[in-house]
């Protein structure tokens, strides 16, 4: 996963499955354009006669060489970028006028039409396309099922798809190939951003440590250009990295903390430090960073938490947190004799690791789905979170279903009060603050939502040749499955016989909402425990601003 | 826990032993709160034993403690004092400078030993800080309902009646609750607080004593609630005499305001998620069969207790108030939220 080369391959070879879906495809050029931004330049020539510098670069542009394009500098990029946004701008404000009857019509017809950019590549367009990228990219099955209707009509479509509470939030599209990303991204980071992508590498603390140790790379690999000095030139460097891994994933509260802390560190280099040393100092930095903010804290978070667990609890946790993991065990290795209860939810069922992980540490797990909260939180006497993050508010912030097992566990009909405990290092912490869980979130892919593993169906099958099971990673839940590409006549089949909503974007008058996180009120929280101590929710301002002027 | 106190001075009476020295403290000046008397045989243990290396005193030190914390039923008051003690020793003990680790040992440990002494003086000044905070508190014509023996309480109160030799300014009225618990240090079994009910009334004030079961009851003649506490808990929440948590839950469902006093060094390092999570072993709730009262009428109850923690008795037991009950907490530092007392304990701690 971290080879860079068997990415590519691997992306050049899904996009031209799914090129014969799209029959304005020019064969003119075949293969995917990487650079978004040259990518959006032959629709601009028509209008705009200096994108024409940019398109050769993309004539010539293929998947694999990744650093083989023309040198840009940062003003350059500056320049284009400036330009297709005015571009952008031009052709929105003509959509609008012109309406649907205009489809055909110069500008947007262009840009969609944009002849070699399959709507897997539109993803790499990213940020800078977000306005009329509204199409959903698909992964393989999705476009190919859909029957080519004229452009226009599609996209308004495709637009209903969008949730309009939380329409602010569907801005970037995730990227899916390594194709488009700038050269300046390092291949580590290239690899990270997939693993982002795919959940692989999924958790707050575990995207801030792999994030870290790939920039590390980059830092490791870096050599100062002449006439720049390390501490100007590396930071911006380094905004190339951050810039990708955030199109394939928003970053987490925990890698922005950590890379505004890494900026903070490489700004402060006396520009006279020799480079090697002024790198090692850095990568020192890292590892110290790592090792103190992370590692160490979390044995001090887990061997605090544990205290709190007495012989005869029942642990209700959700999800899959690696510090609640380690809380538990570390209680169990103590031979404290408790049960744990884990409920989980769709689409990532994260807590099937951690239950598989804690029963093969012989601990007692029962385990159960969202819906059965009220019933797994009747005997729980204490409850146990992990966190994204912890707002200034003292609002936690975290996978979506932890505010309703807190609320479970707190409004508990007739019970004891069941303490709710949050396990949280202080990297976690934000500034920010948060009302609801509407203003700041995440959405994640609608297509995790529909794709259904059902169990050894016997009856009812439409045609068991037909049906091809995928074959889905636990690890990945079910995001493997709508990723390959399936020829559209078994698609069909296929939608008739697993899921329903399979032909969702099809289908008028249905949304599907897959967001990541919620906010759970600080009145839910009892305690919040942190390297620092063990704090009340309304504590985390102050302790956030101790550990980060520290 | 007479026993285990002269068992072990007898063993120890060579080396230094602080158990009796924190007893002794305790019992000779009736003003001495449980933290700061900790402070001050710490204090002691510092002069009379020799440690010329700074780890062999923080380990002195911290042996001594884990003694003091298990010869003591209810060590949430003194382990106030003795955290506080030992952090502010690593933190002179870490500053640079002549006292820092690289100076000499001699000058850090006599600057540790005047400055506890100093420490000591001042918190036993923050008694009278308090008062002067909390006075303003107590208005012309109202009713205050309190409960247990606090001493901040007391001298609260009773500041409130005089104002340095003017006439009673703030007229104003006491329920006191008494508690049903026989008090066991003293032998004419009167309940707790019943000295600082006469001393209110020698000044003036009239005092209502009323039973526990009649708290909801005078509720509605109170127009607030001040209570003491042995620890204030990291959350913001009190450990305090049995019977305050029902006062504030009642004082909370009746609306009146509910005031805690404690002096700044009652802060503790805990954090009790609910009743039963407190470090202290009181069997409060006991269930028994008819069998079990014949029994225990004929053989009395025998001390056993080897390395485990010693039983609180019934009369010194205490219950946890969270913190959503209390209104504000009055100290020695300022009238503080119940969400300020983490500021305040991560201040000292970091």
């Amino acid at each position: 996963m971290t080879d860079p080369v068997d990415l590519a391959p691997a992306s050049s070879a899904a996009a031209p499955a799914s090129t014969p879906s799209q029959p304005t495809a020019t064969p003119s050029q075949p293969l995917p354009i990487r650079d978004s931004k040259s990518a959006t330049d032959p629709a601009q020539q028509d209008k705009k006669p200096k994108g024409k510098p940019a398109a050769p670069a993309t004539a010539s542009g293929d998947a694999v060489a990744a650093g083989g394009e023309k040198v840009l500098t940062p003003a350059e990029l500056k320049k284009k970028a400036k330009e297709e946004k005015a571009a952008r701008r031009a052709k929105e404000k003509l959509e609008r006028e012109s309406g649907a009857g205009a489809a055909g019509g110069s500008a947007p017809g262009g840009a969609q039409g944009r002849p070699p950019v399959t709507p897997k590549k539109d993803a790499a367009g990213g940020a800078s396309q977000k306005g009329q990228k509204a199409p959903p990219p698909r992964r393989g099955s999705g476009p190919g099922i859909v029957s080519h209707t004229p452009v226009v009509e599609q996209k308004k479509k495709k637009d209903d798809k969008k949730v309009a509470v939380f329409g602010h939030l569907y801005g970037q599209q995730r990227r899916t190939t390594i194709a488009g990303a700038a050269k300046e991204v390092h291949p580590a980071v290239l690899a990270l951003g997939l693993q982002l992508r795919d959940y692989v590498v999924c958790g707050s603390s575990a995207r801030c440590v792999a994030t870290l140790l790939a920039f590390k790379r980059v830092i490791e690999s870096y050599d100062t250009p002449p006439n720049n000095s390390l501490s100007r030139h590396l930071t911006t460097v380094l905004s190339h990295q951050i810039t990708y891994l955030s199109t394939c994933r928003p970053l987490s509260i925990s890698q922005g903390n950590a890379i505004r802390q890494l900026k903070l560190t490489i700004s402060s280099i006396d520009p006279s430090t020799p480079e090697a040393s002024a790198k090692t100092t850095l990568c020192e930095f890292i590892d110290g960073y790592i090792r103190e903010k992370i590692t160490v804290a979390d044995q001090v978070i887990a061997a605090s938490a544990a205290q709190k667990i007495q012989d005869g609890d029942v642990i209700v946790t959700f999800a899959g947190s690696s510090i609640v993991k380690q809380t538990l065990l570390l209680a169990h290795s103590e031979g404290k004799r408790f049960r744990v209860s884990i409920i989980d939810s769709r689409p990532l069922f994260e807590g099937k690791n951690l239950a598989r992980a804690l029963a093969n540490a012989g601990l007692d797990v029962q385990y159960s789905l969202m819906h059965g909260v009220s019933h797994a939180i009747k005997d729980a006497t204490k409850v146990f979170l992990g966190a994204h993050a912890m707002t200034s508010n003292g609002r936690l912030y975290s996978r979506v279903g932890t505010a309703l097992v807190a609320m479970s566990a707190k409004e508990r009909a007739g019970g004891v009060e069941v303490p709710v405990i949050v396990c949280c290092e202080t990297v976690k912490f934000t500034d920010r603050v948060a009302l609801d869980s509407i203003v700041v979130n995440e959405i994640a892919d609608a297509d995790e939502l529909v794709s259904n593993q059902l169990p050894q169906q016997v009856t009812g099958l439409a045609d068991p040749g037909a049906h091809t099971p995928a074959p889905v990673d636990p690890k990945k839940g079910g995001k493997a499955a709508p990723k390959e590409p399936t020829p559209a006549p078994s698609a069909s089949s296929r939608a008739s016989s697993t899921s329903p909503l399979t032909e969702w974007k099809d289908t008028s008058n249905l949304q599907l909402l897959n967001i990541m996180y919620d906010v759970t009120p600080a009145e839910y929280v009892d305690m919040v425990v942190t390297e620092m101590g063990s704090l009340p929710p309304s504590a985390v301002p102050i302790v956030h601003r101790m550990s980060t002027n520290m | 826990m007479a026993t285990e106190t002269r068992s072990s001075a007898a063993a120890g009476a060579k080396p230094f032993d602080i158990v009796a020295s924190y007893n002794e403290l305790l019992r000779s000046d009736p003003d001495l709160t449980m933290p700061i008397a900790a402070i001050e045989a710490l204090v002691l243990l510092l002069t009379k034993e020799p440690s010329s290396t700074i780890s062999e005193t923080l380990d002195l030190l911290e042996k001594s403690t884990t003694i003091l914390k298990k010869a003591n039923p209810n060590p949430i008051g003194l382990s106030a004092g003795t955290d506080l003690f030992q952090r502010y020793l690593i933190t002179t003990l870490q500053r640079p400078g002549q006292l820092g680790p690289a100076g000499d040992f001699k000058a850090i440990r006599t600057h540790l030993l005047t400055n506890g002494r100093l420490f000591i003086r001042r918190a036993k000044e923050s008694r009278e800080k308090i008062a002067a905070f909390g006075r303003g508190f107590i208005r012309d014509g109202c009713t205050v309902l309190t409960n247990g023996g606090s001493r901040a309480v007391a001298s609260l109160l009773q500041k409130a009646t005089a104002d340095e030799g003017l006439p009673s300014a703030v007229r104003f009225r006491v329920i006191y609750v008494l508690s049903s618990f026989k008090n066991a240090d003293d032998p004419s079994g009167e309940p707790e607080g019943m000295e600082t009910v006469r001393a209110l009334r020698a000044k003036g004030v009239p005092v209502s004593t009323i039973p526990e079961s009649a708290v909801a009851y005078a509720l509605g003649k109170t127009d607030m609630v001040i209570v003491g506490a042995e620890g204030v808990v990291e959350n913001g929440g009190i450990v305090s005499r049995m019977g305050t948590y029902q006062i504030g839950l009642l004082a909370k469902a009746i609306g009146k305001p509910f005031y805690v006093v404690a002096e700044s060094h009652k802060f503790v390092r805990l954090y009790p998620l609910g009743q039963y999570d407190l470090p202290i072993n009181q069997h409060v709730i006991d269930f028994k069969y008819d069998d079990d009262i014949t029994e225990q009428k004929e053989e009395p109850t025998t001390p056993t207790n080897g390395d485990r923690q010693i039983e609180l008795p019934l009369c010194d037991s205490v219950d946890f108030t969270p913190p959503h009950l209390i209104s504000a907490l009055i100290t020695d530092s300022g009238v503080l939220t119940p969400s300020a007392v983490s500021e305040e304990l991560i201040k000292i701690w970091f």
